[in-house]
């Protein structure tokens, strides 16, 4: 009996694997099977029969591995070709950000102030549009786990935005005091896509979107901070008073710190005044719109190839005998 | 159809009598494949037309058991599986290894 459940459940584990299609047909046939062993009391034979079932690489369809193939050329193109085109996302967005201050701060006062707002604008708005184009991938995406989903697309990230900020890096220390908060975003990000792709496996779409954005939106904001606390003290309580600025951030306004980055404003808060935003601007200028134009093709991927996977869909993609 | 020497050996075992549907157990002792090569071979086979399937016709009450699944190759299978066979045939060496028909020799 004992040998037998066993037997059943190893079966139960083998006919997961392959196609959703032919899940009860094979079930049937396999039992039908295990059937005839136990009437003759080979209990051996009937353990060997399922274990084999079990371990062996499923037999998909040809016609599933060749769709199979095709998605994971699809993601492997998408998901490696997004990261670098961010970074090209936020250098044209500078390009225009500068052009656009160019032709406006001979004319207008508060051209300086629209720098920043407008450099965040284009990242945000080239980001969306570069999810929009990453969905249309997305859909025909491969649909992995969610957790793997999320390394997925995190891994690429990594490999780009580590690379780019060595090449960008004048020396070894800028890189030292940036790259601790990035890895912090990293992972941050990972965690967040990790959350939205479980929520929206599961149907639950808005609540994933909500996730997801708050979460890689506490990512970027705990790696800002953890930039600025690691590399500017705090301002000092008993430093004796001087017509310049102390050269500190107070921690207070901490939480603004990254939609300061984005805006270059204070939100009608004393702080940060403006030199503090100018510290915290000075170390980490490239980073929060690097994370504002990723962001939302990240967060498109991890939703749309986790929201209902087509069972069907999940051809396995092993090879056969 | 890619032919490997699990196919060839499934493809042998059923060539040895056309006629004759097979079930997996049966074509588990016929090929010795285990279970976990042999499903994914016959729905590689089934997936290329050289093979049919067709569900026993017994009431499981009656019988004391459930209904097998029988397997036999289909008319565009027993030429093809005979052309690819003979294809293999002709590039082994003379002396190599039987791929191991129902009586221990190549069957086609």
């Amino acid at each position: 009996m004992v040998t037998r459940r066993v037997a059943e459940a190893l079966l139960r584990a083998a006919a997961r694997r392959w196609p959703v299609a032919l899940r009860e047909d094979l079930r049937r046939e396999w039992a039908a099977e295990l059937h005839v062993l136990a009437e003759a009391g080979q209990r051996a034979r009937m353990l060997r029969f399922a274990a084999s079932l079990a371990t062996s690489r499923a037999g998909a369809p040809l016609v599933d591995r060749a769709v199979w193939h095709r998605q994971l050329r699809r993601t492997a193109t998408a998901l490696l070709l997004a990261p670098p085109a961010c970074v090209a996302i936020v250098i044209v967005a500078v390009i225009a950000m500068t052009t656009v201050h160019f032709a406006l701060e001979m004319r207008f006062a508060w051209a300086q102030h629209v720098q920043q707002p407008l450099w965040s604008a284009l990242c945000a708005g080239l980001g969306v549009l570069l999810a929009l184009l990453v969905a249309r991938a997305a859909r025909h995406g491969v649909r992995v786990g969610p957790l793997a989903t999320a390394v997925g697309i995190v891994l690429p990230v990594a490999i780009t935005v580590v690379v780019t900020e060595v090449l960008l890096s004048g020396d070894g220390e800028q890189l030292a005091r940036v790259l601790p908060g990035v890895l912090l975003w990293l992972a941050g990000l990972t965690l967040a896509l990790w959350g939205a792709a479980v929520l929206a496996g599961r149907g639950r779409l808005r609540l994933a979107w909500t996730v997801g954005v708050l979460g890689a939106f506490a990512a970027a904001d705990i790696a800002v901070i953890a930039t600025v606390v690691a590399a500017i003290p705090p301002i000092d309580p008993g430093q004796p008073l001087t017509d310049l600025p102390p050269d500190g951030v107070d921690r207070i306004s901490a939480p603004l710190w990254l939609l300061t980055c984005w805006t270059d404003w204070s939100f009608g808060f004393s702080r940060p005044t403006d030199w503090e935003r100018f510290l915290i601007t000075d170390l980490v200028l490239m980073e929060p719109n690097f994370y504002l134009a990723c962001t939302p093709y990240a967060l498109t991927w991890a939703i749309r190839t986790a929201r209902a996977a087509p069972a069907a869909e999940l051809a396995p993609a092993g090879a056969t005998a | 159809m890619r032919m490997t020497i699990p196919v060839a050996k499934v493809l042998s075992a059923l060539l040895a009598e056309p006629g004759t549907e097979r079930y997996g157990l049966d074509l588990m002792k016929l090929t010795g494949l285990p279970s976990g090569t042999l499903y994914p071979v016959l729905h590689r086979l089934q997936d290329a037309g050289w093979l049919a399937a067709d569900w026993e016709e017994v009431d499981p009450a009656v019988a004391g058991r459930p209904a097998r699944r029988y397997y036999r190759l289909t008319a565009e299978g027993v030429v093809a599986a005979r052309r690819a066979l003979a294809e293999l045939r002709a590039l082994a060496p003379q002396t190599g290894p039987s791929l191991g028909g129902a009586a221990g020799a190549p069957a086609w």
